[in-house]
């Protein structure tokens, strides 16, 4: 695998991103991907096909858009995915200064309790990683045209914090 | 003054880096010009008409001298050795180079000083009121809650990147001097049941959509601050309006919420983190007031004012500065010194770098080596004695920083407007120029009294227009400058501790009215004067300011003698508003 295809920043580490999107619009008319590994379905699917989704040998990860509303008579559903068996959450940054992201993670993993894998998708950079560590996120899919090495290097951006509520980030365990 | 601790001192040095990193990044086209624009901003910068501009934080309004020595420093080097003090207690330079910018900024910090949050959709510089622990009605000392709320809002990660941009600004005082009604979060100090605590306004703000904070929550004591700022941040960070840029502020969000239900949004979210990490406890708030030199003064209760009263009695200028620009200190003997930026001819608000250094020198010889800035983009001495205050006078007098203008017509509140901003629609500085010229007699000044006049180049009100008993707004006509006027406006948002009965009105901020059509460039010191023919016609004794007649008989009579006159109405009436 190329150096350049590991823009996947996951356990402090370069990584090369497997997940892949399901498509509700597939040539097959699936509802839910197929029990292999890396399927990723949006929080919609999900909702909608729980129970076809549930004990997969490949659990799914799923996907939240920027502007799901927790609040909407939905936060039952949140409760429940972060309750199941799922790979993982990835958050939906549809550009970099929409900052929405930044609260549903804090919500996710305080409020829901999620204490599982959750990753920063979409317009992620070298300069956003940072804080997504301290909101919560733990993996980054780093955007093209952006240097995955620097944006892991950026973890350590600052060495101290004042808000004592967020956490550290990762710290970058390779030896 | 806050000193900084190793940590402070860390991260502005941290953020110069990473800033530095990001602009040699964009330099060498790594990053694009999308991606760099917004990252500058939280840094401070800004392109604009000629140049970048660097708008610099003064946290709360308070510098040493070695600051100002060292803001000096920046104007002479890598500017045009001059500098800007805004409305919300920032200094911008107006020439810098990009390039240029993060050696600025390592500068700075070597003097603990950061440009960071100055612009962009985040936590701004949090303001207050710049007689802040120097006031004789102060409830609390802001300066601590102030530099609490930099360090939260500091590098904050969850709300770098909020709908649009937030300011915050604190009262400590019985009389709001922080202008606390017109700001995203307006906090003031109050007492409870023997607890202290804030009454949380939220969603004033000037602008496209002027309005006055609601009231959101009576009382939040001072151990929730935090977590309560934070529930509030998140409700407007996930429900604020993102798909247009001029419904953005959290104001349209609490008004098409209704206060009572964006109340109720905060509360659930507070729920969540109320008592949490983020809890402010009693030895955090020690430890930060531990960290603050705060002065050491004299024991001087002999001095209550005599020792000055010859000189005032046998040099009425001197009288007349003493009159508007000194205010009264909590400490007997001591006196605030106002020094206005304000002299006809100089753009209101604007400093050169040897006044900069002089006022450093004074600030050393004549206090404690502490300034404060103004919202009003004045300059304050706080902690003068006195018996000092006639040489000092005479000291500023000779290099024209005396003008006895606060609080007078001539004072006039201004964004830089067209001559420098690339979003104005009309130049600020030649009007404030060409009515402080109008106004140029000063026993006329003072015979009107007490007047805020306020001046925006553009919808976007930098100028504060809205809250100016009277305010001007210039605006665009078919690519000409024409300027509309509104009356009634008034920047304190407080309560005052009178209207106890009434704990649901923040009584006293007031947006101004529109009394018209617009008018050219060169009528405006013409109307001004008009309007002020009218007040010192109608109004009851000298006691009476213009902003009380204006509450009195409303805007009628003036707009009645403005577009009556033959003079003014000529050319007025060629230029209709469908919005007014």
């Amino acid at each position: 695998m190329s150096e350049e295809c590991k823009n996947l920043i996951r356990d402090g580490q370069l990584t090369v991103n497997e997940l892949q999107r399901f498509d509700v619009n597939n040539e097959q008319a699936l509802l839910v991907p197929p029990d292999d590994a890396n399927w990723m379905v949006t929080f919609d699917i999900w909702v909608e096909h729980q129970a076809l989704l549930a004990d997969r040998q490949f659990p799914v990860a799923v996907l939240i858009a920027s502007d799901v509303d927790f609040d909407d008579g939905i936060s039952h559903q949140v409760q429940a995915l972060c309750q199941s068996d799922i790979a993982l959450i990835a958050i939906d940054f549809p550009s970099y200064t929409d900052g929405r992201g930044y609260s549903l993670a804090q919500l996710l993993r305080n409020a829901y309790q999620w204490s599982g894998e959750l990753r920063a998708v979409g317009d992620v950079m070298i300069d956003t990683v940072y804080y997504q560590a301290r909101c919560g996120f733990d993996s980054f899919l780093i955007k093209p045209g952006h240097d995955a090495q620097l944006a892991l290097d950026a973890l350590h951006t600052f060495s101290d914090t004042y808000q004592k509520s967020y956490r550290q980030p990762v710290k970058n365990n390779t030896p | 003054m806050y000193i900084y601790d190793e940590i402070d001192q860390k991260l502005v040095e941290q953020r110069v880096a990473q800033f530095r990193g990001q602009t040699q990044r964009f330099l060498n086209g790594q990053l694009s010009e999308d991606d760099f624009r917004v990252l500058r901003l939280q840094n401070g910068l800004y392109i604009q008409r000629h140049a970048p501009m660097l708008r610099v934080a003064i946290p709360y309004g308070m510098m040493t001298s070695t600051q100002l020595h060292a803001l000096a420093y920046v104007a002479r080097r890598w500017d045009r050795g001059y500098a800007h003090f805004t409305t919300r207690q920032n200094i911008q330079f107006n020439w810098p180079r990009l390039e240029d910018a993060p050696d600025i900024l390592a500068k700075l910090a070597t003097v603990q000083m950061h440009a960071i949050q100055t612009s962009g959709n985040c936590i701004r510089n949090t303001t207050t009121d710049h007689f802040a622990g120097v006031a004789h009605d102060e409830i609390i000392n802001p300066l601590v809650w102030c530099e609490i709320i930099r360090q939260w809002s500091m590098l904050h990660p969850e709300f770098a990147f909020l709908p649009r941009k937030f300011k915050i600004a604190v009262s400590g005082s019985v009389t709001d001097r922080a202008a606390i009604g017109v700001h995203d979060i307006g906090l003031q100090a109050l007492e409870s049941n023997g607890v202290f605590g804030f009454r949380v306004f939220v969603g004033g703000g000037l602008g496209r959509t002027p309005l006055v904070g609601k009231l959101i929550n009576p009382f939040v004591a001072w151990y929730d601050l935090l977590t309560y700022l934070q529930a509030t941040l998140r409700v407007y960070n996930l429900h604020g309006r993102r798909d247009n840029k001029y419904k953005a502020r959290i104001k349209i969000l609490v008004k098409d919420l209704t206060p009572e239900v964006f109340a109720q949004q905060v509360n659930e979210q507070w729920t969540l983190i109320k008592g949490g990490a983020d809890t402010v406890t009693a030895e955090f708030v020690s430890a930060i007031a531990d960290k603050f030199t705060w002065p050491s003064y004299k024991q001087l209760q002999d001095d209550d004012g005599t020792s000055i009263v010859h000189h005032l009695e046998a040099n009425p200028a001197f009288a007349r500065w003493f009159r508007t620009n000194i205010h009264q200190h909590k400490i007997s003997g001591y006196s605030s010194v106002t020094v206005s930026l304000k002299a006809t001819g100089s753009p209101p608000g604007d400093i050169t770098a040897d006044q900069m250094d002089v006022l450093a020198e004074m600030a050393d010889n004549y206090g404690f080596g502490e300034l404060r800035v103004s919202h009003e983009q004045n300059i304050i001495l706080p902690d003068v004695k006195t018996r000092s205050l006639f040489s000092l006078w005479q000291e500023l007098s000779v290099l024209n920083l005396a003008t006895p203008n606060v609080g007078m017509i001539t004072n006039i509140i201004a964004c830089p407007g067209g001559d420098y901003c690339s979003l104005a629609n009309a130049v600020s500085i030649p009007v404030a120029e060409a009515i402080q010229k109008k106004f140029d007699d000063l026993d006329y000044v003072h015979e009107i009294g007490e007047l805020d006049l306020n001046l925006s180049g553009c919808m976007n009100s930098c100028g504060h227009h809205h809250v100016g008993h009277i305010g001007i707004l210039g605006v665009d006509k078919a690519g000409e400058e024409w300027y509309q006027i509104t009356l009634g406006g008034r920047q304190s948002g407080a309560l005052k501790p009178d209207t106890k009965a009434n704990p649901d009105s923040n009584a006293n901020a007031a947006i101004g009215r529109v009394i018209g059509p617009s008018f050219a460039r060169e009528q405006v010191p013409d109307v001004i004067a008009r309007l002020i023919k009218t007040y010192l016609s109608i109004r009851e004794s000298d006691v009476e300011r213009f902003i009380d007649v204006v509450d009195r008989v409303g805007i009628e009579p003036f707009k009645k003698d403005v577009y009556m006159d033959p003079l003014l109405a000529k050319t007025s009436n060629l230029v209709r508003e469908s919005n007014v």
